[in-house]
């Protein structure tokens, strides 16, 4: 039995910030969070404000810009590029502005398919500079699927993709997987509320270690919950930690995460 | 586990604080953080295969290792079996476990359905044979078996009167039918389950609303939900549970564990709650037929007197 605090150095690739208009989430705002990451020993968490995802992804981007200036040490920023609203003038602001790390799509909630030309500029700033896309993933989805990576992998071979939830469902888990084992710059990232320990072990002994990340989705889902599923896996304590932040270190070198200087600053994997 | 009925602090609606959230862990608890961390009681296990999901097991064996790994004092099992085949046939798995698991605090919960015609003669009769077998609660799935809420009333009195909770999924009913359920009903405990991330308006409606609704930690996803509840003194209504067979008991465990809730408050959701409802926390009750004595005298009245009184002040 695990104790009250927490055991692991985590770095979560897959969080949001700030209110839904969907439901209510109690505490969104970012003090709230990194209050929650002191208690499960997250050190970074990579972020994309709701505002930015649901409505306006200018001004949710700044929102996620202010996170970072308030806690420039535990928060890094993904810039939301929404292929209807000026994705051009975003990628502008994301090459000026070192505060962002990432970039996050989500074809689903925009309704545009990963695949269509909309992202192409997405895709193409991604494989000249480095700068990794995490990007929503949801079985049979018309926009995201797990299958429709293959093809942004195949065009764009230089792009690293993290498919975020790893298509979700049990099914789509296994076909995240096997899009990941044709193409190496495909990741599978674990938050999902299907997520399991045997599924997330699954994504290992298929990929090896060095490609999955943890995200767990906060705050929309409690970061706890996504952890309790990576912590009780049944993985050995080397993939565990590759899981739980030694492959972000990896995959975010274009701009590092706060905490390292750019280097590799981990073991390495079972991979 | 040193937590009991009797160090549990009932809530009403006109004092609620925001005392059990503390980033300090201030406690007035003397326990260490190996007692706080153990003798939880897990309130939802389901026994049987999942059809379609990549879960851990979940028969006898995997069900002793699981209060194993996790120091846990005892759980309500119900059966797979009734949710997804045979409702009232499906019984005897969950009592069959909980028999073989009695000297570890495994409880059975049954499932229920309207008395139909060469399928379930009498409701009535369904909770008295349960009382028999020492079944510690009912679960419906209204959805799943294709029936309407209301079918069900002579069950609910039963269960009122024998003062034994009444578990459901949130996805199997209403809110406004739980809300119907729970008002006719005020002395009938009922545990929603599965409430996910979205519904906290709905959750929050039937919290305030009605003493006798409790909410368990089975996918209760919502980011900080453990401790809005804590902080709106509601902590008495939430009740530690995994969900083993339907989720990763990782998240639960993880969730209560790692929360911002005070050591004496982790403990009333680990297992505190759960004494009051399912009469838990005596690991040593004999199994089979001596079960049945549980439903009358001392024992059935302690648990009795323990919902009334952490309902009471709400009311």
């Amino acid at each position: 039995m695990i104790g009250r605090r927490a055991e692991y150095r985590v770095i979560d690739v897959h969080a949001h910030l700030g209110p839904y208009s969907l439901f209510y989430i109690p505490e969104s705002d970012a003090a709230a969070m990194v209050a929650v990451m002191d208690r499960t020993g997250t050190e970074v968490t990579v972020l994309s404000a709701n505002r930015a995802i649901q409505q306006d992804a200018h001004l949710g981007n700044s929102q996620s810009l202010a996170a970072v200036d308030a806690h420039p040490d535990r928060i890094a920023a993904y810039a939301v590029i929404n292929p209807w609203q000026d994705p051009e003038r975003e990628l502008e602001r994301l090459a000026a502005d070192e505060r962002f790390v990432g970039i996050k799509v989500h074809p689903t909630l925009h309704r545009y398919p990963v695949t269509g030309a909309r992202y192409a500029a997405v895709w193409e700033f991604a494989e000249s500079t480095g700068c990794p896309v995490l990007s929503h993933s949801e079985h049979r989805s018309p926009y995201d699927a797990p299958a429709m990576f293959e093809t942004v992998a195949e065009t764009y071979p230089g792009s690293s993709v993290v498919l975020g939830h790893a298509g979700i469902t049990p099914a789509g888990v296994d076909e995240a997987i096997e899009a990941a084992s044709r193409y190496a710059s495909l990741w599978l990232e674990v938050c999902g509320s299907q997520m399991t320990g045997p599924l997330i072990r699954s994504m290992v002994d298929q990929l090896g270690s060095g490609r999955v990340l943890f995200g767990s989705d906060f705050p929309f889902i409690d970061q706890r919950m996504s952890l309790g599923r990576v912590v009780y896996a049944p993985l050995t304590e080397s993939q565990r930690q590759d899981v739980l932040s030694g492959n972000a270190r990896k995959l975010f070198r274009w701009r590092p995460l706060p905490g390292e200087s750019g280097e590799r600053g981990v073991d390495d994997t079972d991979e | 586990m040193t937590d009991s009925a009797s160090s549990v602090r009932p809530s009403t609606s006109s004092t609620r604080s925001t005392s059990s959230t503390s980033s300090t862990t201030s406690t007035t608890s003397t326990t260490s953080a190996e007692d706080v961390m153990a003798g939880w009681f897990d309130a939802r296990i389901v026994t049987g295969a999942h059809p379609a999901s990549l879960l851990p097991p979940t028969d006898r064996d995997a069900i002793a290792a699981h209060l194993d790994r996790y120091a846990l004092s005892g759980a309500l099992v119900s059966a797979m079996a009734s949710w997804l085949h045979h409702p009232i046939g499906g019984n005897a798995e969950a009592s069959a476990v909980a028999h073989s698991l009695a000297d570890r605090g495994v409880l059975a919960c049954w499932t229920a359905i309207p008395a139909t015609a060469g399928e379930l003669e009498s409701l009535t009769a369904l909770v008295d044979r349960a009382l028999d077998q020492g079944v510690a609660a009912f679960r419906i799935h209204p959805l799943s078996h294709g029936f309407s809420p209301g079918l069900l009333n002579e069950l609910y009195a039963a269960l009122e009167t024998n003062r034994l909770p009444l578990c459901i999924d949130a996805a199997e009913i209403s809110w406004a039918d739980l809300s119907t359920i729970a008002t006719r009903h005020p002395e009938l405990p009922i545990v929603v389950s599965n409430v996910g991330y979205r519904k906290l308006r709905e959750l929050w409606a039937a919290l305030d609303g009605h003493a006798n609704v409790f909410v368990d930690l089975v996918d209760f996803a919502a980011h900080q939900g453990v401790e809005w509840l804590a902080a709106n003194n509601l902590a008495d209504r939430l009740l530690f549970a995994t969900g083993l067979g339907l989720r990763d008991p990782g998240e639960g465990v993880v969730r209560l564990a790692w929360s911002g809730l005070d050591d004496a408050t982790v403990q009333l959701v680990g297992s505190g709650n759960a004494s009051r409802l399912f009469g838990s926390g005596n690991a040593s009750r004999p199994s089979g037929s001596e079960n049945a004595d549980r439903t009358s005298g001392s024992e059935n009245a302690d648990r009795t007197s323990g919902v009334r009184r952490a309902d009471g002040g709400r009311s």
